[in-house]
């Protein structure tokens, strides 16, 4: 395809505006990505260093093993239980917290604090409430007659209270995105709908929400990412157990990389994972960003 | 890339080198020390994994060298968890950036063997003669390779049986004879385990974390090898063996507990474990001598805490006995010889009987050099908790074999993460015992040997 | 007072109780002892409050100098997002190139990496630079991101177009109309990119651990780990570092807030 004189001065144009971006991403992105690519092809051993060829061996070896099987399970039931629920939560609080009542800022940080708290002391905090027998959530549901699950025990509850973590320390950020979006919704647009005589569920539905969709959108995007990546929780949490029920791809990259130190087998393993995140991003902007709206 | 395979290639011209050591010892190794007129340098670097309370006792013993001396100073960095030392050891080594002395825990001994980056520390013992007779056997064998020791130990440590005291007297159970034997265990549990009103346990009789450590001395209390060549002690190991008849009794006896009621599972969380006992929510509990000061503290006279033997079958094997826990002190060949002598220096000033004693009322861990039970500190420790001793006792009359020095793999963490899913497994009823055994055992072996073909 | 504002008032309070609960319960536990902590049933409040936890965390780390690091880390950080974010999602919104859709996607898959692929590598390059144990070696790899990019072009795409063919007509420059009118215009986007940015940075991890050997040097989260013992786990002792380290940031969030709000009411778009 022949370039227009026009057409190079406007991508020279575009690409000093994305250079600083670009150099640092290049540096600290793409290069290590690539000696990472390099490296899944070969047996390493444990300081890193390569011994012998291997070839396509890693990938074949996950593809067709079943605890590899187990642990993309183990991703997507943990997405689909964090991010949809993540963010409807964050959109009702956000909605709630969108009104100009007295004291509304004090609400606004308390209920997005959870932005200021790392995952790791996230984890920790979680990990004392989910304790069955000492942890206070038991305990409390004890006091209304419910006995609690063995949370961290049981391989179905596990998932669920990384889960709920997780959703804990992504509200701040949801309640955030979605208060500044619900926020620049211009109030003529709400008016304009109560002369048409919505209200209610029905001004949520048809007027919130696709307002809020870029806003939406973006978190449906960001969070899946982030929950794909989630790995200090479940390392404070679960270590991947029980019996790898939360032993979702980046905490077997973890593992293998870190405490195994098979780092040629790991790198494959990120591969896989990066491969997998990419299409699914482009599943979502392909298909759902269609239906965003913006102003 | 260069690097990595120039590194690799020097690997394997030094494994090469080292790796031909006659098996059986006699032969001396003071030729990979640095020569006896080498200088020590002045100032060398630490890596240790202990903060707190032994951290500070960590750079009491640090403070107390560099003022007895003005040739060389010590300076240790806390770098985190034993695990994230070890990550960042490794990634350190790839690009030559280790320190002079590190501090690297008990199950990572095979890998900082074939890292082949260790001058081990026979060498300096070689060279300079000294005298180990004194240290605990014990400690001494279980850093020994093929007869040779690789590592100087600092901290050892033992696993015990925690009691409640009064909970014992409560039910009728003798406080001054701990049970000790599987069968024991459990009836004392089933004695010990209190329900309420409304059929809800409020505490159980025995609560022990799903941890890989406790099944290894599990193990090793029923004089049961966890691998091949003699736990990979004699040769490099080939397979882990623990799918065997002394393996399925441990998990049936510890399924039947939790099954039954009288043994709480806290999963794999240590602490947690720790928790319920200090809370009463059980009666007894295993785990290490080193929880011992913590457990004191924060026990604070609620209730009276006993210690008592490890547990083991009822048969009590006379081969049976208990691994010692806790980490060694490695000195790193990437640095300059003058830094390995002041190395040295350091480890034989941390070894007299003196700083031993201290080391020990300090922390807790018990002392690797004998002559130490004599001194002030450790005699005071020793009245004042004589808690302790139970591991002294234990350590000494534990017979010395193979079983009782504990397995040696270049994959030992991964093994424990997989024994730990193991015993998950049968707990929660997704896998009979032998079944959990075996697949745990297969998946390992293919580790183990993807291992020995990475690092031959 | 309305029953609707009642219950809006109701729906707040018990809404931040259940959200800031863990931190509080935090708090709490940060004021207990050790020996009030592991008792059953699990305390909810202290009965005998004590800063014994905050004093021995102090006795244990250096929790000044990582408090330091960390805002210096972060600070510089969210200087250089905020530049590069800016620049490039102006580009991705407003400039029109050839490969602007590809560029883009390449962007984006900067979010998808996992951490681990590229952290030893970044550590090998941290090192070969003379960089290991210096803010700059803590800092500049997280000076661009994709996400922030990302924000802002949602943000910037929300500019009406007419603004745009407005100032083209009155002979602004491309780099003008960035300045002067888009970036007022999205100081919420900003806001929100600048905390995000400085929070993310701030509750880092394994980075900081790698490259730092020098406990001087070391930041918060690291600094914490210390009072995680091997042997055993002081909850209070653990709580107190938590609040401490938590303290700082969620007093930027109260202030970042009303930021917030106020960038808003300056700068909302009209009509």
């Amino acid at each position: 395809m022949r370039w227009s004189s026009r057409e190079i001065r406007s991508l020279g144009v575009g690409l000093a505006y994305l250079a600083p971006s670009l150099l640092l991403f290049a540096a600290f992105v793409f290069l290590p990505l690539a000696q990472t690519i390099y490296l899944s092809f070969f047996n390493t051993r444990a300081t890193g260093a390569i011994t012998t060829f291997a070839g396509l061996d890693h990938y074949i070896e996950l593809l067709t093993s079943p605890a590899f099987r187990t642990g993309l399970l183990a991703t997507a039931i943990f997405a689909l239980y964090t991010v949809p629920v993540g963010i409807a939560l964050g959109l009702v609080l956000a909605v709630l917290l969108n009104q100009r009542l007295r004291a509304i800022n004090v609400f606004r940080t308390l209920m997005s604090s959870t932005i200021a708290v790392s995952a790791a002391v996230g984890a920790l905090i979680w990990l004392l409430l989910f304790n069955p027998s000492l942890g206070l959530l038991n305990y409390l549901l004890s006091r209304v007659g419910v006995q609690g699950p063995e949370w961290l025990i049981q391989p179905t509850t596990a998932i669920i209270a990384v889960s709920i973590t997780t959703i804990w320390l992504t509200l701040g950020t949801n309640i955030i995105v979605l208060l500044s979006g619900l926020q620049g919704v211009p109030e003529e647009i709400y008016e304009a709908a109560r002369l048409d005589g919505a209200k209610g569920l029905r001004m949520f539905t048809r007027i919130t929400v696709p307002m809020v969709s870029p806003s939406l959108f973006f978190l449906f995007v960001v969070d899946t990412v982030a929950v794909l990546q989630a790995f200090t929780q479940i390392h404070v949490m679960t270590r991947g157990g029980p019996v790898d029920a939360t032993r979702v791809l980046v905490y077997s990259i973890y593992q293998d990389a870190f405490q195994n130190f098979q780092f040629g087998f790991a790198s494959a393993q990120a591969v896989i994972l990066l491969l997998l995140v990419m299409g699914l991003t482009l599943i979502q902007f392909r298909f759902v960003e269609r239906r965003v709206h913006y102003q | 890339m260069r690097k990595f395979l120039g590194l690799a290639l020097a690997l394997t011209v030094v494994a090469a080198a080292c790796g031909g050591a006659a098996p059986g010892g006699g032969s001396d190794s003071s030729a990979l020390a640095p020569g006896k007129d080498v200088a020590p340098a002045a100032s060398i670097t630490w890596w240790h994994a202990m903060s707190g309370v032994n951290g500070d006792a960590l750079n009491k013993i640090v403070t107390g060298f560099n003022s007895s001396q003005s040739k060389i100073k010590v300076e240790a960095i806390f770098q985190g968890t034993y695990d994230d030392l070890l990550a960042k050891l490794n990634t350190a080594l790839a690009s030559n950036a280790a320190p002079a002395l590190v501090q690297v825990y008990d199950i990572g001994q095979r890998y900082m063997y074939d890292s082949g980056q260790v001058v081990p520390m026979q060498a300096f013992i070689d060279r300079d003669k000294f005298a180990t007779t004194d240290f605990e056997p014990a400690v001494i064998n279980y850093y020994k390779y093929q007869d040779k020791l690789q590592s100087m130990p600092f901290n050892a440590s033992a696993p015990l049986l925690y009691f409640n005291k009064d909970a014992f007297k409560e039910v009728g159970l003798d406080p001054n004879k701990p049970p000790v034997t599987f069968t024991e265990i459990a009836d004392a549990a089933k004695k010990l385990t209190k329900k309420d009103a409304s059929g809800v346990t409020t505490r159980f009789g025995f609560g022990p974390s799903i941890y890989g450590w406790l099944f290894e001395q599990l193990l090793a209390t029923s004089g049961a090898l966890y691998a091949d060549n003699g736990n990979g002690r004699d040769n490099r190991a080939t397979k882990v063996v623990y799918n065997s008849a002394a393996g399925k009794a441990i998990l049936d006896w510890w399924k039947a507990g939790v099954d039954g009621g009288y043994f709480y599972n806290p999963g794999i969380d240590n602490d947690g474990a720790a928790n319920a006992f200090n809370a009463q929510k059980t009666a007894m509990y295993i785990e290490s001598i080193a929880r011992l000061r913590g457990h004191i503290t924060t026990i604070a006279g609620k209730f009276e805490l006993g210690t008592g033997l490890y547990p083991r079958p009822d048969s009590k094997p006379k081969e049976g006995g208990n691994i010692i826990g806790g980490a060694s002190l490695y000195i790193m060949k990437s640095r300059p010889p003058a830094e390995q002598q002041a190395a040295w220096e350091f480890v034989k000033y941390a070894m007299t009987p003196a700083v031993q004693a201290q080391w020990q009322s300090d922390t807790g861990y018990y002392p690797i050099v004998k002559a130490a039970y004599d001194q002030g500190p450790s005699k005071e420790w020793s009245t004042k908790y004589p808690q302790f001793l139970t591991a002294t006792t234990e350590i000494r009359e534990s017979p010395q074999n193979r079983m009782t020095n504990g397995a040696v793999l270049g994959v030992m963490p991964q093994a424990r993460q997989r024994t730990q899913k193991m015993i998950e497994s049968v707990l929660l009823g997704q896998a009979t015992s032998q079944a959990a055994l075996d697949a745990a055992v297969t998946e390992m072996n293919a580790a183990i040997d993807k291992y020995n073909k990475a690092n031959p | 007072m309305r029953t609707g504002t009642v219950v809006n008032y109701a729906l707040l309070i018990i809404g931040s109780i259940v959200v800031a609960f863990p931190l509080l319960l935090a708090l709490s536990y940060s004021l207990m002892s050790e020996s009030e902590i592991a008792t059953f049933p699990p305390p909810i409040l202290p009965a005998d409050p004590t800063l014994d936890n905050y004093g021995q965390v102090f006795a244990t780390i250096p929790i000044g100098r990582y408090l330091l690091n960390s805002f210096v880390v972060s600070s510089a950080v969210v200087v250089g997002q905020l530049i590069t974010a800016s620049l490039a999602a102006y580009a991705f919104s407003f400039l029109v190139f050839r490969g602007r859709q590809l560029l883009f996607f390449l962007f984006l898959s900067t979010l998808m990496i996992p951490w681990e692929a590229t952290i030893i590598p970044n550590y090998m390059t941290i090192r070969t630079i003379g960089w290991l144990d210096t803010y700059q070696g803590l800092a500049v790899p997280f000076m661009a991101t994709a996400f922030g990019t990302f924000l802002l072009r949602q943000a910037f795409m929300q500019i009406p177009r007419e603004l745009w063919d407005a100032a083209r007509i009155d002979g602004a420059t491309t780099f003008r109309f960035l300045i002067s009118t888009v970036v007022p215009l999205s100081r919420p986007a900003l806001g929100t990119v600048a905390i995000y940015g400085f929070l993310s940075t701030y509750n880092q991890y394994f980075w900081p651990l790698l490259i730092t050997n020098q406990t001087l040097m070391r930041t918060t989260q690291v600094g914490i780990t210390q009072l995680r013992f091997e042997e055993t786990l002081r909850w209070g002792l653990v709580m107190a570092g938590v609040i401490m380290v938590a303290a700082p940031t969620l007093a930027l969030l109260v202030l970042g807030q009303r930021q917030l709000i106020r960038g808003l009411t300056a700068g909302a778009v009209k009509g």
